[in-house]
């Protein structure tokens, strides 16, 4: 059972180790938070592997659905704004959206 | 006891690690599928885990990811709606992806929970087991039909022959629906 146990150590920590390094290069928040969301599930993974499952809970609850949902709430905020403010980054082929976003 | 480990290092490095790549690069309707796929990897990763450390209460953690998985892709497909509108499927991994998401969860759920099932045997946690893949398939049938109605929704004030779009996913889904209730 031991080899095998570290074979599942040394690919959750590189799994870690991959998830990790693209979310760090991904530039756009919106493309970063599911490399985020990835990263929160292999982590957990890591947590389950080296037997902490408690941790591993959590890591899961928070990763899986909260981050991105913070993530994404926030870059709707801002983008809102920007709109808003006649900013010009964001202005344009938006229209279908706005009637979601001022129900809001 | 090796046998479920070994299991799980192989579906680690077969179904997890190619979701990595695939949320890491591509436009951002294949990134939440691999997400969607990668939830659907990590639960039965999990179960396997679970058996092969011989700790039962670990199997609560893959009942938690089997519910909060889909809600995460539903957070995305109600968040992501302009950016899964703007740009069609014309990625072939996210095409091929979507379409064959449901009848991947309905044949890689069983053929893990069901050697879990036996290897446990009868009681309640086998009728924990199959909650748990009841929820997996249940939760991936409607992630995946969320993502597709988005698509197909996000296409209308695009162009004028918005019907044969808006039916053909909503079609395929209801198929693999029916097949993976048959099933």
């Amino acid at each position: 059972m031991r080899p095998v146990a570290d074979v599942l150590i040394v690919l959750a920590l590189a799994l870690v180790a991959a998830s990790s390094t693209a979310a760090v290069l991904a530039r756009d928040p919106v493309r970063q938070s599911t490399v985020l969301a990835l990263l929160g599930l292999s982590l957990a993974l890591l947590f389950a592997v080296l037997q902490a499952p408690d941790v591993a809970l959590s890591q899961l609850a928070v990763g899986s659905a909260l981050t991105p949902l913070m993530l994404l709430l926030s870059v709707r905020k801002v983008r809102r704004k920007g709109k808003e403010g006649g900013s010009h980054r964001n202005a344009g082929n938006r229209t279908g959206s706005t009637d979601q976003e001022g129900r809001r | 006891m090796n046998g479920w480990l070994s299991a799980a290092a192989l579906l680690l490095l077969v179904g997890f690690a190619p979701t990595v790549w695939g949320a890491a690069s591509g436009p951002v309707r294949r990134r939440v599928m691999a997400q969607n796929l990668a939830t659907l990897a990590g639960c039965l990763v999990l179960l396997l885990l679970a058996q092969g450390y011989a700790r039962p209460s670990y199997v609560d953690l893959a009942l938690v990811l089997a519910v909060l998985g889909p809600a995460g892709t539903l957070v995305y497909a109600r968040l992501l709606a302009d950016e899964l509108a703007e740009r069609p499927a014309r990625d072939p991994v996210a095409r091929a992806l979507g379409r064959a998401m449901t009848p991947l969860a309905a044949v890689c759920v069983p053929l893990v929970v069901l050697p879990l099932c036996v290897a446990t045997g009868p009681g309640r946690a086998m009728v924990k087991l199959l909650a748990i893949g009841a929820l997996l398939i249940g939760g991936n049938i409607v992630s995946t039909r969320a993502l597709s109605a988005r698509h197909a929704t996000g296409h209308t004030p695009r162009g004028t022959g918005h019907t044969p779009q808006a039916t053909g996913p909503e079609r395929h889904t209801t198929g693999g629906q029916s097949g993976a209730a048959g099933g």
